[in-house]
């Protein structure tokens, strides 16, 4: 006998609305359906009625873990309406402050994983590291959410002596490799919650058109900081972590290699950092007529921003925001099928979705 | 790998491409959507996205379609003043949510699909939250 099984809009782990509504044969999910906008803000439509100083602060309020990465995606479609290049030094500032986003999301991803998996310890292991990054970002930005550092042609503020902060980010990495990544590549608890399930065929995942950790993780070698360098990416050396599995496993561990990825981009950005200006100079900012469109590579995939302004106007007159979640959101459905109904609370959680992102 | 080239021959149409504001746009010269969708599977092109825009007084929407292939980003647009378009969901999965999003922000039909229930605004009126009456 089959029967039906609401999970959400409360999510039992995720704490933002959205709602799964799964079709099981006993303990197995045989099909689901997704519910999301229980929280939509229309954040296109409030950049219409502000101007670009009050749109970045907007956008930068899209998203609570990776707010970073919208001011920069939306800044660089503005650029190009406004002829405006940030400086070399502006670029690596970005790549820092964009990698030590990707750190702190990967490590709170992994914390509430670990959590999910009834693995407590390593959620509080987890949380600590976060901490430490979220103090970097705080010693760069004085900030430890919403960072303010992206402006149209550059940065807001300088990073004055980068190598002070190679030693934290050493001490990071040290952890990570003696602490994170072993655990949850070889506790038996971590194999045996996440080995072979909520798996995403690299078929479904081509045509679910899925990006980020989630589409590398069944084996798509897709990555826009190596496809279509932004910033300062072209300048320096990495590489993106890919697995084959496709199962929460595999997406734990392309997370984790990603972290020691991030490490490595963040000591060679902090190192090669050239001297400089770190913004254009100020004055006035003239828009041209026309559409920009800009891609970045977030810590949960591609974000793309289309912007559309008009000559002399104050506000753009349109903006749209195309978030990762929004992608990956619908392949849960393929994810959760002959699962477990115990196992779909980590499924869910194993691409990372951020209902914030979704419902913008 | 496929040619930017290559793609305006499979699809029938003269061209050139035309590189501005961070893609590479091709106008479709005709060609519907739904040509358009299956030329990009036929290449291995990602679906990214569709961005509608409202055009001043009753000229409609204009519906920017986007694929990625190989990093480059690829442009398609299409004006419609009916308000009305051909569903690319049968072809590219992709597509779903995002049709559902602009079929219930801009009140624009994609044909041949059901929209049900509606994403974002369960129980609401599609068309009432990003589209302008009177623009």
């Amino acid at each position: 006998m089959s029967y039906r099984i609401p999970m959400g809009p409360y999510h039992p782990a995720l704490e933002e609305p959205y709602k799964l509504d799964m079709l099981c044969e006993g303990e197995t999910v045989v099909d689901a359906k997704l519910h999301i906008g229980f929280n939509f803000r229309g954040i296109e439509h409030l950049t219409e009625t502000r101007n670009y100083i009050q749109d970045i602060a907007l956008v930068e309020r899209v998203c609570g873990i990776c707010s970073n990465i919208h001011t920069l995606t939306f800044c660089q479609a503005m650029e190009q309406l406004t002829g405006q290049t940030p400086p070399p030094r502006a670029q690596y500032i970005r790549v820092i402050v964009a990698e030590l986003e990707r750190l702190h999301s990967h490590t709170l991803w992994a914390g509430i994983a670990a959590k999910l998996m009834g693995f407590k310890t390593m959620f509080m292991t987890c949380f600590e590291l976060r901490e430490k990054v979220m103090d970097v970002l705080q010693a760069i930005s004085g900030n430890r959410v919403n960072y303010s550092m992206n402006r149209i042609g550059g940065v807001n503020r300088d990073i004055e002596d980068p190598t002070a902060l190679l030693p934290m980010i050493e001490e990071l990495e040290k952890e990570m490799a003696r602490k994170v990544i072993p655990i949850f590549t070889t506790s038996s608890t971590a194999r045996s919650r996440c080995a072979g399930i909520g798996v995403l065929t690299r078929d479904k995942a081509v045509s679910c058109a899925v990006v980020g950790p989630t589409a590398r993780a069944s084996g798509l070698p897709q990555d826009l900081r190596r496809e279509a360098p932004y910033a300062a990416y072209s300048e320096l050396v990495f590489d993106v972590p890919v697995e084959q599995d496709g199962d929460v496993r595999a997406r734990l561990m392309v997370r984790a290699l990603e972290i020691m990825e991030s490490c490595r981009l963040l000591r060679q950005a902090l190192i090669h950092m050239p001297p400089g200006e770190f913004h254009t100079p100020e004055g006035k900012i003239e828009f041209i007529t026309g559409t920009a469109l800009s891609r970045v590579e977030a810590p949960r995939g591609e974000v793309m921003y289309s912007v559309s302004w008009k000559e002399h106007s104050r506000n753009p007159s349109r903006v749209h925001v195309r978030t990762p979640t929004f992608v990956n959101m619908p392949a849960v459905r393929w994810m959760v099928q002959g699962a477990r109904l115990a196992d779909t609370p980590l499924i869910q959680a194993s691409i990372d979705p951020c209902y914030s992102c979704t419902d913008r | 790998m496929t040619s930017l080239d290559s793609i305006a021959v499979l699809l029938g149409v003269p061209g050139p491409w035309e590189q501005k504001g961070g893609a590479h746009w091709l106008d479709p010269a005709g060609r519907s959507v739904r040509d358009v969708a299956a030329a990009m599977n036929a290449c291995g092109a990602r679906f990214v996205t569709i961005t509608a825009y409202q055009l001043s007084g009753d000229a409609g929407m204009r519906l920017e379609y986007h694929w990625d292939l190989n990093g480059q980003l690829l442009g398609f647009h299409f004006v419609i003043a009916s308000l009305t378009i051909e569903s690319i969901y049968d072809l590219c999965e992709a597509a779903d949510w995002i049709e559902r999003e602009v079929h219930e922000g801009f009140a624009i039909d994609f044909t041949g699909r059901e929209y049900e229930p509606l994403l974002l605004r369960a129980g609401a009126t599609p068309g009432v939250n990003l589209r302008e009456e009177g623009k």
